[in-house]
């Protein structure tokens, strides 16, 4: 009895201590994105991108002086190995393709080329953007239709949370930001909720169970962490190891999806225990506010012919 | 005794249900089947010289050609016909199909060549109608095409036609009081009070004439004057019926170019995606698809009319209303004069026939100019229409619905216009916004690659839940492959449904969020078990406590999939899809599939061992 007790004191304290690092992480992800900025992808910048590959293994100073022989300006060159590059461009120039297909030290095999106008990049951020938004509020109002404030307030900073520290990563490391990292973030928003959702649908029916109040709201939050945690586990393992294969084998294209993805499941899984399941107990979660509710439900149920 | 007497009416129940929930599984399975067949291009080739001698010859040359080339064929049919007979060629490295289309049409000009996929899934599931999932671009290789079209240019176009008939109508009406005049939302009527009949009766002419238009009047002291501009329902069916022509069009010219499979579809308000799987040159097609060449037949002015620039340099007057457009050619065909020079043949349907036989009748002699008319983008970047005479001839005799228009640039200017010409003009001129080709190669890498993440992930959480649940792990397990299963049938079943990249990765990741669902159930029915609560009651507790939680947890991540699909386009849709589909697919199959199998699996081996427990 005197362990299970002191195991559940100092499983508050983990959560205390995890709801300072998730707060440290948010400041630093913030403190990223203002200075740095995003790396935004062609899909938002809109431009020339020309993927290839060269026969021989190059390095990207051995490449752009090449390319620089041909007179291009003002282009980025990204290698995805040490033979497939990326090249990226504002306005097509194309001699400097001609420029590599002629030298004789390597062959150079073009595998795709795309070019998006500026005004439907701008447009496809716009609507990425609103995407986001209406997937927060949709989901905000499903939370609070279904939960008590306290709990879907808690599971929408922890959404907040893992967002914030996925672009956060993503300007802190100047990854590409496209239009797949973006469905990404969807898909955590998705996932996040998942896990705090799983963790306050026990919150709330232990809170149920205890119309005596015998327990502390602390330990109910405690209890029912704990009797979730192996669900959260090995749900939050198995999408890992599925994500972690993604980004092991599925490519360049997929890279920063994967990492996304890869980075909002960490901090998703440490965010449902650390922010939805704590924060409510800040505002001041108790058993009242089941008791009530089910007193109401049970009048009216008693109350219909 | 009480469960004895439970178990009849139970198992009466569950046996119907059960019947259904196989019948489902069955169909899917069988829908994902093709899947497993891939599907193969053959070149066919169509050969148009009707002497059996000669199409021999071709035939041998076109193999010995392909060979030499490095496209080395596998296998060759060949289907005589009366007139001239086809080829199919099969090649060993089936994605350089379109690369050798591209030499053949270079060496031999005269074939009529294009790219036909074959499934080779049994005959008895092709005859079901069954077909593979569709592939996106980033999986097949292809050219993706994006067009904006600009309706606002169409709908000024449409306001000055309406000006210059306005004027016509005004000098056939004999209303001298009334002016027209261009304004900034169209043109407007000026009249004084004395002729405001003939005002009323010219806006009514205009009003039947266009329908899309609205009239508003306002007076200032003894002044009428009358604005016209679209009207509000106006600009939505206008905006409706470019769109829709312009769809039509562009399919018939992606027809023309010999090339099927194409996807065009309508993308937000003005935009068209086109999507051209296998093609690996964008140029023709870009020169084809962009095209908004037209044609229109114009009388002469000698006093007054519009002023027209005429090819060989100079202008001339022509009526600014047209005798019939290029919309009423029903066929057109490049050849050669007797001079060899380069013309168009062209035969127009009923209306324009009959345009032109009232009109050469009362004209006979008499010049029809022909204006050939291209937008292009100028320096600044914006949309001008540049209109040119390319030919004014004398009719010499009464013409009816065939004529040809000679005098072409080249044979290549003549061909492209009688393409153009077939295939139908476009209303509103188009710009390529975004345009991606995307090498058959780095398709293949996309499959190979994704396929393999998919391999690795599902085999990870196989090993693992078999690991850790043991029996019931084996039935998560077997739930996890009907869900794959019944996903790729789904998928495979649903038109419209598109398989990308990013789709593969929705493939994978609904693999391991779908054994959240029946990670639930477990944890819960083990929490009955070890409340002492018998092993069927702990299921039965288990998946119905277990529901509103799962429900809970999958409807967030539906909304979110439901969001991305109704904004993305191409591989985020895809995406879209396989996450929304792959919801519905883990919930049937972790919770109705898995609830089944575990009351009949699990209890009976429970049964077994533990009967007296």
């Amino acid at each position: 009895m005197k362990i299970n007790y002191n195991w559940l004191k100092s499983g508050s304290k983990m959560r205390f201590a995890g709801l300072v690092i998730s707060l440290v992480l948010i400041f630093i992800s913030t403190f990223g994105i203002a200075s740095k900025g995003l790396n935004f992808g062609l899909d938002f910048t809109g431009g020339y991108l020309t993927e290839f590959t060269t026969s021989t293994p190059l390095t990207l100073s051995q490449l752009s002086s090449k390319i620089d022989a041909s007179g291009l300006e003002n282009y980025t060159v990204t290698a995805q190995s040490a033979q497939h590059f990326q090249l990226r461009e504002s306005e097509q120039h194309n001699p400097w393709l001609d420029t590599l297909e002629q030298n004789e030290d390597f062959s150079v095999n073009v595998l795709s080329s795309s070019y998006l106008g500026s005004q439907v990049g701008d447009e496809l951020f716009e609507q990425g953007c609103l995407a986001l938004f209406a997937a927060m509020v949709a989901v905000m109002l499903y939370l609070a239709m279904r939960f008590e404030w306290r709990l879907a307030l808690g599971a929408v900073v922890a959404l907040l949370h893992d967002i914030i520290i996925v672009v956060g990563l993503f300007a802190w490391l100047q990854l590409e930001f496209n239009l797949t990292v973006l469905a990404s973030l969807l898909a955590i928003i998705g996932y996040s909720l998942n896990d705090s959702i799983i963790v306050g649908d026990r919150v709330r029916e232990l809170l149920r169970i205890d119309t005596a109040q015998n327990l502390a709201v602390d330990k109910v939050i405690n209890n029912a962490i704990s009797s979730t945690l192996t669900r959260t586990l090995i749900t939050s393992g198995t999408t890992l190891a599925t994500v972690a294969s993604v980004w092991l084998l599925a490519g360049a294209p997929l890279q920063g999806f994967s990492t996304a993805l890869f980075t909002g499941i960490v901090v998703g899984t440490l965010s449902s225990i650390c922010i939805a399941a704590t924060l409510p107990q800040f505002l001041g979660l108790s058993a009242e506010n089941y008791k009530v509710k089910l007193d109401e439900k049970s009048q009216a149920l008693m109350d219909m012919p | 005794m009480f469960k004895k007497s439970s178990k009849k009416p139970l198992w009466q129940r569950f046996k119907i249900s059960y019947v259904a929930m196989f019948m489902a599984l069955m169909l899917l399975a069988i829908s994902a089947l093709p899947n497993l067949y891939p599907a193969k291009s053959w070149l066919h080739i169509q050969m148009q010289e009707s002497q059996t001698a000669v199409q021999v010859d071709t035939q041998k040359d076109v193999i010995a050609f392909l060979n030499q080339h490095g496209f080395l064929v596998a296998q060759s049919i060949d289907e005589p016909q009366l007139n001239g007979g086809s080829l199919n060629i099969l090649f060993n490295t089936p994605s350089k199909s379109a690369a050798a289309q591209q030499a053949l049409k270079a060496e031999f000009t005269s074939l009529e060549t294009k790219i036909v996929t074959h499934q080779t899934s049994p005959s008895w599931v092709q005859g079901l109608g069954l077909a593979p999932i569709k592939l996106g671009l980033d999986l097949n290789g292809g050219v993706l095409f994006v067009l904006d079209v600009d309706l606002d240019k169409a709908q000024q176009e449409q306001l000055d036609s309406a000006f210059e008939q306005t004027k016509t109508i005004i000098r056939e009406q004999k209303a001298r009081g009334v002016r027209v005049q261009k304004n900034d939302a169209g043109f407007e009527l000026h009249a004084l009070d004395k002729s405001l009949t003939d005002l009323e009766s010219v806006k009514d002419e205009v009003l039947a004439r266009f329908e899309r238009l609205q009239a508003t009047s306002h007076n200032q002291g003894n002044m009428t004057s009358m604005a016209f501009s679209f009207s509000e329902s106006g600009v939505s069916s206008f905006t409706k019926e470019v769109m829709s022509q312009t769809l039509t069009t562009l399919r018939g010219r992606i027809e023309e170019l010999g090339i099927t499979e194409a996807v065009t579809q309508r993308q937000g308000k003005q935009r068209i995606r086109i999507e051209l799987p296998g093609v690996q040159d964008p140029a023709e097609a870009k020169r084809i698809i962009g095209a908004t060449a037209s044609l229109d037949f114009y009388q002469l002015k000698e006093v007054g009319g519009k002023s027209f620039k005429h090819k060989d340099g100079g202008t001339i007057n022509l009526d600014p209303v047209a005798i019939f457009s290029g919309q009423h050619i029903n066929n057109a065909q490049s050849g050669r004069d007797e001079w060899g020079k380069p013309l168009v043949q062209l035969s127009l349907d009923s209306q324009g026939g009959e345009a032109m036989s009232a009109f050469s009748k009362r004209n006979i002699g008499k010049p029809m100019a022909t204006v050939y008319s291209e937008y292009y983008q100028n320096e600044q970047g914006e949309i001008v229409k540049n209109s040119e005479v390319i030919n004014v001839a004398n009719i010499i005799q009464h013409l009816s619905s065939r004529f040809s228009i000679t005098n072409m640039q080249s044979a290549q200017a003549a061909q492209d216009l009688a393409l153009l010409l077939r295939a139908g003009s476009l209303t509103a001129p188009v710009t390529i916004v975004q345009e991606q080709t995307i090498g058959p190669s780095l398709g293949a890498d996309n499959i190979t690659n994704g396929l393999a993440a998919l391999m690795l992930g599902m085999g990870i959480t196989l090993v693992f839940m078999a690991l850790w649940y043991r029996r019931l792990g084996l039935i998560a397990n077997i739930a996890l492959l009907l869900n794959l299963t019944a996903l790729v049938g789904l998928m495979s079943l649903l038109p419209g449904v598109v398989l990308t990249l990013p789709g593969i990765a929705g493939l994978v990741l609904t693999i391991g969020m779908a054994v959240d669902t029946n990670v639930i159930i477990f944890e819960r029915i083990k929490e009955e078990r070890r409340k002492g609560r018998a092993p069927y009651q702990a299921i039965e507790q288990g998946y119905n406590q277990a529901f509103s939680t799962i429900f809970d947890a999958n409807i967030t991540t539906m909304i979110t999939a439901i969001i991305l699909y109704s904004i993305g386009y191409g591989p985020i849709k895809g995406f879209a899809i396989t996450l929304a589909l792959g919801l519905i697919t883990s919930v049937f199959t972790g919770v109705y599939v898995s609830k089944a199998l575990s009351q009949s699996l699990y209890l009976k081996l429970a049964d077994k061992q533990g009967a007296s427990a």
